[in-house]
């Protein structure tokens, strides 16, 4: 016997963690693109995607927010801190790797320094996630050791009945069971079987691609320049993507008040490294590129034992070039060592 | 919000206020700020844990925030001082503002000269124009702590007179027996009355040939200076792990999340910004 939501309680369970101070965040269509919005009713979620354009990321690293605000007098510096005091919340419908990307992000954003701004909403919010029945052409969750039930980074794993009229629930951590508390009623016993998981080819062979990353030789290789000569910096790959988390820090207002905020940034911009005397140690596009494929498959997996990579896909689906993580690691697996 | 003293709660981007005690012109565009600290607390937790080679970001909101090393040393920890080169929209400000106005600053960040190591040692210190600030910061604290240390050189250069920094301390060093001083300034730098060396760092490093063995180097500069001044180093026998640098590079977070100041793995934030000759060389140089 296991435990099984069905998808006619779903508004009825929006409902019962409404009236405990829970939001509840899901994927849904938002003007043209699909992100994490909340809902109040079950009729609201898009859960036919396979994923959603924008990630969960946003959630917890908003693409600008304030920091501090300051007002500047002739002896004495105010400021305010805008440390997030959300509610608590409940994300129902995330997909098996976006929540794994968040597991890695805490690694970075717990470095030595922990960062308010992340954990406050990370350490707030339930992440219920929905295996995947479907897939498509440029998901990759296998290529990078997850799959499409991976666990990681979830309070909740829900699989997918198979006769398409609920879930079975999974409790991951304590955090999600006790978000389970307030819809136990609405929770069924059951032994009606989940439908299979999504089949996601292994498109790369990613330790020898992490071989051929680690030999220091290969850095000047010429392969770098080949496989960006068509980036055009545009910088969709590093938004679009659960673990890239570079930002920028800038003053909104003038020397007497106004806001720091701290901003999504990229690591494909040119001036992203540039010094104040114009020396640039990332000066071409290729060089930006060969950071943002190192970062992810070396150097975070150097610091922090995993891969800055759970195979979303986005990148490579989203860009406008078609190039992204996919490309470039099946030409380095076909590469000599 | 209220703060609370529990680490884990601190907000690690809201920096700390510190007043401009005395402003110093150094050279044309370069200036020194001794700064104090507004709140007691700030003040404490920088004397626990400022060592020197540390960096912090010192800001003026409504412009933003800049990094540059401490340029006081850790024996002297009542206080911080910088010395930077106005060059863009921060160090403008801060070269604008005046004794008695409010900065803010965050750190100390990263890694520092492991002068525990040097005792019982000769050092050996380079440094090149602007790169002067975070030698002094070493020179100070082993010359406050004089007798821990062998025979201190110092090999000091600039483009030009003017150039030099910390003019008055220079004359402190040459007065002093315990330090040999080495001046030197590039072939049409000097002035009429200039009595010192005239040649690049590296050249007249090398006529000085100080002696290798049993000592430390610290060699600060613009990129151009180390690379030659490292090879003149090599010539005259120094091992690569003998020799200390400073990378300096864009930083935005100065505590490893921000993502910009790695050259390959390794965070100049974090694990650096003070390496050693042999950790430089094992970084990809086109990521310098």
């Amino acid at each position: 016997m296991t435990k099984i939501l069905y998808s006619d309680d779903l508004t009825a369970c929006f409902s019962a963690w409404r009236k405990e101070g829970t939001k509840v965040l899901g994927p849904v269509q938002q003007a043209k693109t699909s992100g994490f919005g909340e809902v109040q009713d079950a009729k609201e979620l898009d859960l036919d995607l396979v994923l959603t354009d924008r990630t969960l990321k946003e959630l917890f690293f908003p693409r600008t927010e304030p920091m501090l605000s300051y007002s500047i007098g002739k002896q004495q510096i105010d400021t305010s801190e805008f440390l997030p005091s959300e509610h608590p919340c409940i994300i129902f419908g995330a997909r098996p790797c976006d929540a794994a990307g968040m597991a890695i992000d805490d690694e970075l954003f717990n470095w030595d320094y922990r960062d308010e701004y992340w954990f406050r909403r990370r350490d707030r919010s339930v992440i219920m996630t929905i295996a995947c029945k479907e897939s498509d052409d440029f998901c990759m969750c296998t290529s990078l050791g997850l799959a499409p039930d991976s666990a990681k980074g979830s309070d909740i794993l829900l699989r997918p009945l198979t006769s398409g009229k609920g879930w079975q629930v999974e409790e991951l951590t304590p955090k999600g069971s006790k978000a389970l508390l307030p819809i136990a009623s609405l929770l069924k016993e059951g032994t009606e079987e989940a439908a299979p998981t999504a089949e996601v080819p292994v498109l790369f062979d990613l330790e020898a691609c992490t071989t051929w990353l680690a030999n220091p030789e290969n850095f000047e290789s010429h392969f770098w320049k080949e496989i960006s000569e068509r980036c055009i910096g545009c910088g969709t790959c590093t938004y679009l993507c659960p673990t890239c988390h570079c930002f920028d820090i800038q003053d909104e207002g003038d020397t007497y008040e106004g806001i720091r905020r701290k901003n999504w940034d990229s690591c494909s911009f040119q001036l992203f490294t540039m010094h104040t005397s114009g020396h640039n140690p990332r000066n071409t596009q290729s060089a930006r590129w060969r950071q943002r494929i190192m970062h992810k498959f070396n150097y975070f997996s150097d610091k922090f034992s995993v891969h800055s990579c759970t195979g979303c896909g986005r990148c490579t689906r989203e860009c406008p070039v078609d190039m992204g993580v996919r490309e470039t690691l099946q030409a380095i697996s076909t590469l000599p060592k | 919000m209220t703060e609370t003293n529990s680490t884990a709660q601190k907000n690690i981007y809201k920096p700390a206020v510190m007043k401009i005690a005395a402003k110093r012109d150094e050279a044309p565009g370069v200036k020194t700020l001794r700064l104090e600290f507004q709140n007691p607390a700030d003040q404490e937790k920088f004397a626990e844990t400022y060592r020197t080679g540390m960096f912090g970001l010192y800001g003026i909101y409504g412009e933003g925030e800049s990094t540059f090393c401490v340029a006081s040393p850790e024996t002297r920890n009542d206080y911080v001082e910088c010395t930077f080169r106005q060059s863009g929209r921060v160090t403008t400000a801060l070269a604008a503002a005046e004794e008695g106005d409010l900065i803010t600053f965050r750190g100390p960040y990263g890694n520092r000269f492991p002068i525990e190591e040097f005792h019982g040692k000769n050092l050996l210190f380079i440094a090149g124009g602007i790169a002067l600030p975070p030698t002094r910061s070493v020179i100070w604290s082993c010359l406050d702590q004089r007798d821990k240390f062998g025979k201190i050189t110092i090999v000091y250069g600039a483009r030009t007179v003017a150039d030099l920094v910390y003019k008055q301390e220079i004359d402190e060093w040459a007065e002093r027996e315990d330090v040999e001083l080495v001046l030197t300034v590039d072939p049409g730098g000097e002035s009429p009355d200039w009595k010192h060396h005239v040649g690049f760092v590296p050249t007249i490093l090398e006529e000085a040939a100080p002696a290798p063995g049993n000592c430390v180097a610290v060699l600060c500069g613009p990129p151009i200076m180390i690379k030659f001044t490292l090879a003149s180093l090599k010539k005259l026998g120094f091992e690569e792990a003998n020799v200390y640098t400073t990378l300096e590079n864009r930083m935005k977070c100065g505590v490893g999340k921000c993502g910009r100041c790695n050259v390959g793995s390794v965070y100049v934030c974090k694990e650096g910004p003070v390496f050693t000759a042999e950790d430089v060389s094992a970084m990809p140089a086109s990521d310098l």
